[in-house]
């Protein structure tokens, strides 16, 4: 009897069910997949994101004046998939998770992340080569560090320098 | 008299909704910011109305399809003037992942101009609510600055 009772009183001591969003903060869960975020301290410029990223929203060209590559993610075309975070094998691109991305028709183009992330130099000739920055020889490079920091062309030379003692190594060794 | 008006009318924007050949992500979020009383928008004056001669903000979801291209257009233009228009999702701006595709000619800025948007895939209720508060200040300020042209 009265089934409504029982509600009223549920609903009274529960209060509002609505989110009280546009005057006070909305709830977000902290994995929320919001606008990604570029490190550009971290990026070393191997394009997965660019090559994995479904809607095409990365770009990454050369700077006008060659010292590095300009880094462009429109945050218009990301579908939030989180594809490039996954991928990113140095941990530069993240997903956080902001969602306040409503913007006028005139800010169309101005919202995104652009970088510029200049290039590595070669520790012995001073060539160009893929950035190298400190966060990424301490877990990439720590097999070879010596390598790490070469330019293909070097890193070659080295290699064959090292092959042609490896002999007199492991005769070492076994002694 | 028109400045009372549009000091009232700013309060209450009458809605309507474009699906542009969307995937029905957007269509789905947008009727829930509506419908269901956790993100409710009628408490900020909005109404969704079924018909464009009615409305005065336009939310758009979908890349415009060659498809529907010609029967959006003329909604939109049966629409009356002071409108503003909210791009919901990704795809009205850019195309989203449907960019390029054979369906999907010029994007929607070619042919309507974008006042808000709303990037997402889909958005989340909230981003759309915010949205619509930032279209209601761009329509409270093209009302005044018609009253102005009117007197």
């Amino acid at each position: 009897m009265l089934p409504f009772l029982k509600i009223m009183l549920r609903n009274l001591v529960l209060g509002p069910s609505t989110d009280p969003f546009p005057f006070a903060p909305a709830k977000t869960h902290e994995n929320f997949r919001g606008c990604a975020v570029h490190d550009p301290e971290k990026c070393i410029l191997c394009g997965i994101c660019r090559h994995v990223c479904a809607a095409g929203a990365i770009q990454i060209r050369a700077s006008q004046d060659g010292s590095g590559m300009q880094y462009s993610l429109w945050h218009n075309s990301c579908v939030f998939c989180g594809m490039c975070a996954h991928y990113c094998p140095t941990g530069a691109l993240t997903m956080s998770n902001n969602w306040h991305l409503a913007h006028t028709g005139a800010e169309m183009f101005s919202n995104c992340i652009s970088n510029l992330i200049h290039f590595g130099e070669c520790a012995q000739c001073g060539a160009k080569i893929q950035p190298r920055p400190q966060a990424i020889i301490d877990t990439l490079g720590v097999r070879s560090p010596d390598r790490f920091l070469l330019c293909p062309k070097c890193k070659r030379q080295s290699i064959g320098r090292n092959v042609a003692q490896p002999r007199s190594i492991h005769r070492q060794e076994n002694l | 008299m028109l400045q009372l008006l549009c000091k009232l009318a700013s309060r209450s924007p009458w809605i309507y909704r474009i699906n542009a050949g969307s995937c029905n992500g957007c269509d789905v979020e947008m009727a829930t910011t509506a419908l269901i009383p956790r993100y409710d928008v009628e408490r900020l004056g909005c109404k969704y109305c079924g018909s464009p001669r009615h409305a005065d903000v336009v939310l758009i979801s979908g890349p415009l399809t060659l498809r529907v291209r010609d029967k959006v257009l003329r909604v939109y233009n049966e629409i009356p003037h002071p409108k503003v228009t909210v791009a919901v999702g990704v795809c009205p701006v850019s195309g989203g992942c449907f960019r390029d595709g054979y369906t999907v000619g010029a994007d929607i800025d070619h042919y309507i101009p974008l006042d808000v948007i709303v990037p997402g895939c889909p958005p989340r209720p909230q981003a759309i609510m915010e949205g619509i508060l930032k279209a209601v200040e761009v329509w409270r300020a093209r009302l005044e600055e018609s009253v102005c042209c009117h007197s």
